[in-house]
């Protein structure tokens, strides 16, 4: 009797934390893993090596990507192809604003933990801008048109010299003078789950449904009282200011940019094949793929030093499998399995 | 619109085409700016350029046309045309240096260009066959952003791939014709830059003479205009969107291989024709060939006039301004296009 009441209650108490955690966007499997990911690199000798860490930090830098890139084009179905010039604009921002020595006019020198918000905010309003701008444009040519301004802020920051010194880099500071790598990992998981709390809570606002209308079908959504302005702009303006956060930590953790390596349209098509590879419309599907990928991808890397770019190419020929036989990706496979188990 | 155009007046006419005649009072300007600055030598520079530009686009547009596909991976079969025409041209330049010939030696750049084409049509044929066949045969929703987005990857596979096989190194030719430079109204142009826009001018003729006259071509464009309606007259819809694919992607091909000489061979070279191209097929409007020529010029003045008055680096900053303003006033491009099911994606 009294050892049932005791069950009963552990197990309302665990459906209350089902339930708390649900609302944050996990489920218990989810979590449990989110948290093995977090103390790997404290507990397990493997992981506590320097370029392990490096590793888990590239992953979790992907995964926040591809969470920030899957909330406009798995919801309101516009591909942003200038995601990694959003991104890049948010890091020169940000390694401006913190820069102590002046090469240039306006170097405030502020912490980097203050700039990084500055920099997402300027990311933020050129998202802001290009929301405005592709208004009118549906589907490919708001894809173009994002490629076209993305192109054109890679130009930018490449001739504006006085303020980037263009094509030779600049050097930000870093966030910590230490050069161990174990506080970064948990400043970027800790980025990551922030902005997968947030872009999740927004999705499960009435947001998240007037996103999906109008990636849908914009005349409907429009006929049943959505006003499309606010929220295509909305959603855009979100995404590029995670976007230039995420770019912020880019800047303070590796400490050099250059356009070529930030703002290139290849590296939009790393986070879209991610994002597309997890499946769209999930948002957590970049989390798991980013992580496993990136150790296959430097697994690659160090047997086959002689082969370069073969990841990429991995990337891709995946990308245009899982878009023709399996458009759901990963989150599509889940919810397929989740269906069957519960069917039984 | 256009038979009762001509009882009204001139000012609502000119109301009705607001963007085209912006940009023609524009591309006017910028013509004699060009013209006072730089002189004969920089309008057959524009020219050329825009020749080549021209080309490529067409591919495009045929391609949105016909089969609704937005092609990303147009500058990568571009790629591919440079290192055909590379490692055909190569071998027959060293034999025709131990054994002058020169009947051969006028032919043999054509043999390469014309062998690069070939390669494209078949690369076109395998991508079609592998990738949109597959794709149309599962679902038709959304077409139009899976295949692009499939381009997308198409794009990153090859230029990637070719990184891998060939590694990062430029492979380039000095010229494909051993000629003095030939001058024209005070301006020296190279043989090869002539001979390149001749080629491009010729492909595109072509292809005007086979869709306007040829059987085949009719069928083509009867699948750009309803491709129901095509089937229900017997038209063999997968035969035709091979074709079509294919002879894109030749075009391509073939303006790598003919410029060869200008861009030189290695993986990422295909950026730049291919931003060009979609500038070109946004601002004349998706899927119209037409425009697409004429778009071809419009841009090469732009990109003349943005090296002439700023600098080089800023190419692909300030086109890209314009572009931006040509899409808020018109949406679909200043010729517009016709093409079904564009809206409504």
């Amino acid at each position: 009797m009294n050892s049932g009441k005791v069950a009963q209650e552990q197990s309302n108490s665990w459906n209350k934390f089902v339930e708390f955690i649900n609302k944050l966007g996990f489920n218990p499997l989810g979590l449990a893993l989110l948290i093995i990911i977090a103390v790997l690199p404290t507990t397990t000798p493997y992981f506590q090596q320097e370029y392990i860490v490096r590793w888990m930090i590239m992953g979790a830098f992907l995964a926040a990507q591809s969470i920030a890139f899957d909330f406009t084009s798995g919801y309101i179905n516009i591909v942003n192809f200038g995601f990694a010039a959003l991104l890049g604009v948010g890091a020169y921002a940000s390694g401006i604003f913190a820069n102590t020595t002046p090469f240039i006019a306006v170097a405030p020198g502020l912490n980097p933990w203050i700039t990084i918000w500055l920099g997402a905010i300027v990311a933020g309003l050129v998202g802001f801008a290009l929301g405005i701008l592709t208004l009118r444009l549906r589907g490919i040519f708001a894809a173009v048109m994002a490629w076209f301004l993305g192109i054109a802020l890679m130009g930018l920051v490449n001739n504006w010299t006085a303020l980037t010194r263009g094509p030779l880099g600049m050097n930000p500071r870093k966030f910590l003078e230490t050069t161990n790598n174990l506080p970064y990992f948990y400043i970027i998981f800790t980025m990551m789950i922030g902005i997968y709390i947030t872009l999740k809570l927004v999705t499960r606002s009435h947001y998240g449904l007037a996103f999906k209308a109008i990636g849908q079908n914009l005349d409907a959504a429009r006929a049943s009282g959505i006003n499309p302005i606010r929220y295509l702009v909305f959603n855009f303006t979100l995404s590029a200011f995670f976007a230039g956060f995420l770019g912020g930590f880019y800047a303070h953790y590796f400490g050099s940019l250059t356009p070529s390596t930030l703002m290139h349209t290849s590296k939009t098509v790393e986070i879209l094949a991610i994002a597309y590879i997890g499946g769209r419309g999930s948002l957590w599907g970049g989390i798991a793929v980013a992580f496993p990928f990136v150790f296959l991808i430097e697994l690659l890397r160090t047997n086959f030093s002689d082969l370069p770019g073969l990841h990429l190419v991995i990337y891709g020929v995946l990308m245009i499998v899982i878009m023709i036989y399996y458009p759901g990706g990963l989150a599509g496979f889940y919810d397929w399995i989740k269906s069957k188990v519960q069917r039984k | 619109m256009a038979k009762n155009s001509s009882a009204r007046p001139l000012m609502s006419r000119i109301k009705d085409n607001l963007p085209i005649v912006v940009i023609s009072i524009f591309s006017l300007i910028l013509f004699v700016a060009i013209y006072i600055e730089g002189g004969n030598a920089q309008i057959f520079n524009t020219i050329i350029t825009g020749g080549m530009w021209a080309l490529l686009a067409v591919g495009l547009a045929l391609v949105f046309g016909v089969m609704n596909i937005p092609h990303f991976a147009h500058g990568e079969s571009f790629m591919i045309g440079a290192y055909v025409a590379y490692f055909t041209f190569t071998p027959m330049q060293e034999y025709l240096y131990t054994n002058p010939n020169k009947f051969l030696s006028a032919i043999a750049p054509l043999g390469a260009i014309l062998t690069a084409g070939v390669a494209g049509a078949i690369l076109g044929i395998i991508i079609e066959q592998l990738i949109f066949a597959p794709l149309r045969r599962r679902t038709k929703k959304d077409w139009i952003m899976n295949a692009f987005l499939l381009t997308v990857g198409i794009s990153f596979v090859l230029s990637n791939g070719a990184n891998l096989v060939l590694g990062p190194n430029f492979r380039g030719i000095s010229r494909y014709w051993d000629v003095k430079a030939v001058e024209i109204g005070g301006a020296y142009m190279s043989v090869d830059r002539l001979i390149a826009f001749a080629i491009s001018m010729v492909t595109i003729g072509a292809l005007w003479f086979f869709l306007r006259r040829t059987r085949v071509g009719r069928a083509i464009r009867a699948v750009s205009q309803d491709e129901t309606g095509a089937q229900l007259v017997g038209i063999n819809l997968n035969f035709i969107q091979t074709l079509t694919f294919s002879l894109a992607t030749a075009m391509a091909s073939i303006s790598g291989a003919s410029l060869l000489f200008l861009f030189q061979a290695y993986p990422t070279v295909g950026g730049t024709p291919l931003y060009y191209a979609w500038y070109v097929v946004m601002m004349a409007g998706l899927g119209n060939v037409v425009g697409a020529i004429i778009g071809g010029f419009i841009v090469a003045l732009l990109q003349t006039a943005t090296q002439l008055f700023v600098a080089v680096s800023w190419t692909t900053v300030l086109p890209t301004v314009v572009m931006i303003l040509v899409l808020l006033i018109a949406p679909s491009g200043i010729f517009g296009s016709e093409v079904k099911g564009v809206q409504e994606q």
